[in-house]
């Protein structure tokens, strides 16, 4: 079983370095934020799987902390309406 | 017991594929609204079977009950940031009337 | 043979992408590239067995940093058409100059390296001390013992120097031109759906697993630290859609947080002179009563600068909608 955690973690972590492909390329900032912002949910899955793997709990408690930080992150990205950039604050 | 490993690890397994599969269309979709689809289902998908995969293996009931809360919450985050790059997408492109679907 | 392979991607990972973020050519893919980092810094933390540092780095690094870097970028271009795909000027410092130095710092680091792991480990580490001392600490959590017991000092000059950060901020910083509504307040229909209903949920969640952590930091990973950082992430998200505006004057309220921590900190420190031996040592069979007060304090003492200098302002009062 252990070995199946890490290697699950090792796979997702694989995955989320092949997405970084798409941060590199673009092309528009919505592609990039949505790879990162996506990314958020493969850290999770491999914070839970080490929190198995390494007999941490806390691990838990990160991951928690993560998902409700992706949306500050979301919102962030896509506060301000365009329209009203000049002229607001 | 040795079911519910079995089971487990076929959830990972399974959890594993999504994940991929997720990837696979985040590199390979023409377009950002493809992406993004893509890419918000399958991993989420992904993630639901890492942590049912995980609930089988839990020590206490609230652990069971710590990894249900973590995936509901990675749901709504995942769904209020769809929906808000593909807002701030559609905009880009000028709007809903000018978007080919 | 599986946790190498997985620690050697990380680190390959991280080295890969710090490459990419100063050598990227479109400022907005550094930007994103740090978050990403700060997500896999978390990820290190965790592999290192560290929780508590990867809870910090997740709310913070994560959160707070990521936030303040896109309004930051956001404010850089205004005039972007699609969000920002501007480019950044050719790097001043020619190629072979920064080819040399890295490798002279690489050889120093590695050099470094070699020279520690071939020390032996001393007999008596402070962190053996700490360890056998935990019980008299009055809690059961290492690392809160070691911040908030033995040694406190370093924790009351931590919260000092975020107060001073905050002072420095106001003395540097512009007036405030529109300290007014949120940006998506005025035209209601403007704001996405799904940010009310986002907020309504996420808001008590966030001061609910605030709370948690500053429990639960006595007895495992969390913390003043923690719990203060995941406030100030909570406040972030206030502010970035208008449910708390900036103002110039910093109130009442905020004054007695912004001090209380340091002052409550100072003040039991100070009168543990006269109870028990030393300045900032604690009565006996107080201590664990104290250092949760403290910490309490330290949490709001701690949130409150953060969204601050994320906010740029010298307060924030709520939007009535």
């Amino acid at each position: 079983m252990q070995m199946l955690y890490l290697g699950l973690a090792v796979f997702l972590l694989l995955n989320l370095l092949a997405g970084l492909w798409r941060v590199h390329r673009g092309p528009t900032a919505a592609d990039r934020m949505l790879a990162a912002l996506l990314f958020g949910t493969t850290t999770v899955a491999v914070l839970l799987l080490l929190a198995e793997a390494m007999g941490l709990p806390a691990l838990r408690d990160v991951a928690l902390l993560f998902v409700v930080l992706a949306a500050v992150i979301a919102v962030a990205f896509t506060r301000v309406p365009r329209r009203f950039e000049k002229g607001e604050e | 017991m040795a079911l519910l490993d079995a089971l487990s690890a076929g959830l990972l397994l399974l959890g594993g594929l999504f994940f991929l599969t997720g990837t696979v269309g985040l590199l390979r979709f023409p377009g950002v609204f493809d992406r993004l689809h893509a890419l918000t289902k399958a991993d989420n998908l992904g993630l639901g079977c890492v942590v049912a995969a995980l609930i089988l293996q839990a020590e206490t009931g609230w652990v069971a009950a710590k990894l249900v809360l973590i995936w509901m919450l990675a749901l709504i985050a995942a769904t209020v940031s769809a929906h808000l790059i593909a807002r701030f997408s559609l905009r880009a492109r000028g709007g809903a009337r000018r978007t080919p679907p | 043979m599986i946790d190498w392979t997985f620690d050697l991607l990380l680190a390959g990972g991280l080295l890969g992408l710090a490459w990419q973020i100063v050598a990227s050519r479109i400022l907005f893919r550094s930007v994103v590239l740090f978050i990403v980092f700060g997500l896999l810094m978390a990820v290190t933390w965790a592999r290192l067995a560290a929780p508590d540092l990867a809870l910090a780095e997740a709310a913070i690094g994560a959160g707070i940093t990521g936030a303040l870097l896109l309004s930051a970028y956001r404010a850089l271009l205004p005039d972007r058409d699609d969000g920002g795909e501007g480019g950044s000027p050719p790097p001043a410092v020619p190629p072979w100059a920064a080819v040399g130095v890295a490798v002279l710092v690489g050889v120093l680091i590695a050099g470094i390296g070699w020279a520690v792991v071939g020390l032996e480990p001393p007999e008596q580490t402070a962190g053996r001390l700490a360890l056998a001392k935990l019980e008299a600490s009055g809690v059961e959590n290492p690392v809160t013992a070691v911040l908030l017991n033995f040694r406190s000092i370093d924790t009351l000059s931590e919260v000092v120097v975020l107060f001073v950060a905050f002072l420095a901020a106001r003395v540097v910083a512009q007036d405030l031109v529109h300290a007014g509504p949120g940006d998506w307040l005025r035209a209601s229909r403007r704001e996405p759906l799904l940010v009310q209903p986002l907020i309504a949920f996420i808001a008590p969640m966030t001061v609910l697993a605030a709370g948690y952590l500053l429990w639960a930091g006595a007895s495992q990973p969390g913390g003043a630290f923690q719990a203060g950082a995941v406030l100030a992430a909570l406040g972030v998200l206030l502010r970035l859609t208008g449910r708390l505006r900036p103002t110039e004057e910093t109130s009442l309220p905020e004054r007695l947080v912004l001090v209380g921590g340091l002052v409550l900190f100072s003040a039991i420190g100070l009168a543990s002179a006269g109870v028990a031996s030393a300045v900032l040592e604690y009565p006996p069979g107080w201590a664990y009563e104290l250092i949760l007060l403290i910490e309490t304090a330290l949490t709001l003492a701690i949130a409150l600068p953060l969204v601050l200098l994320f906010s740029g302002s010298g307060g924030l009062r709520g939007e009535v909608r």
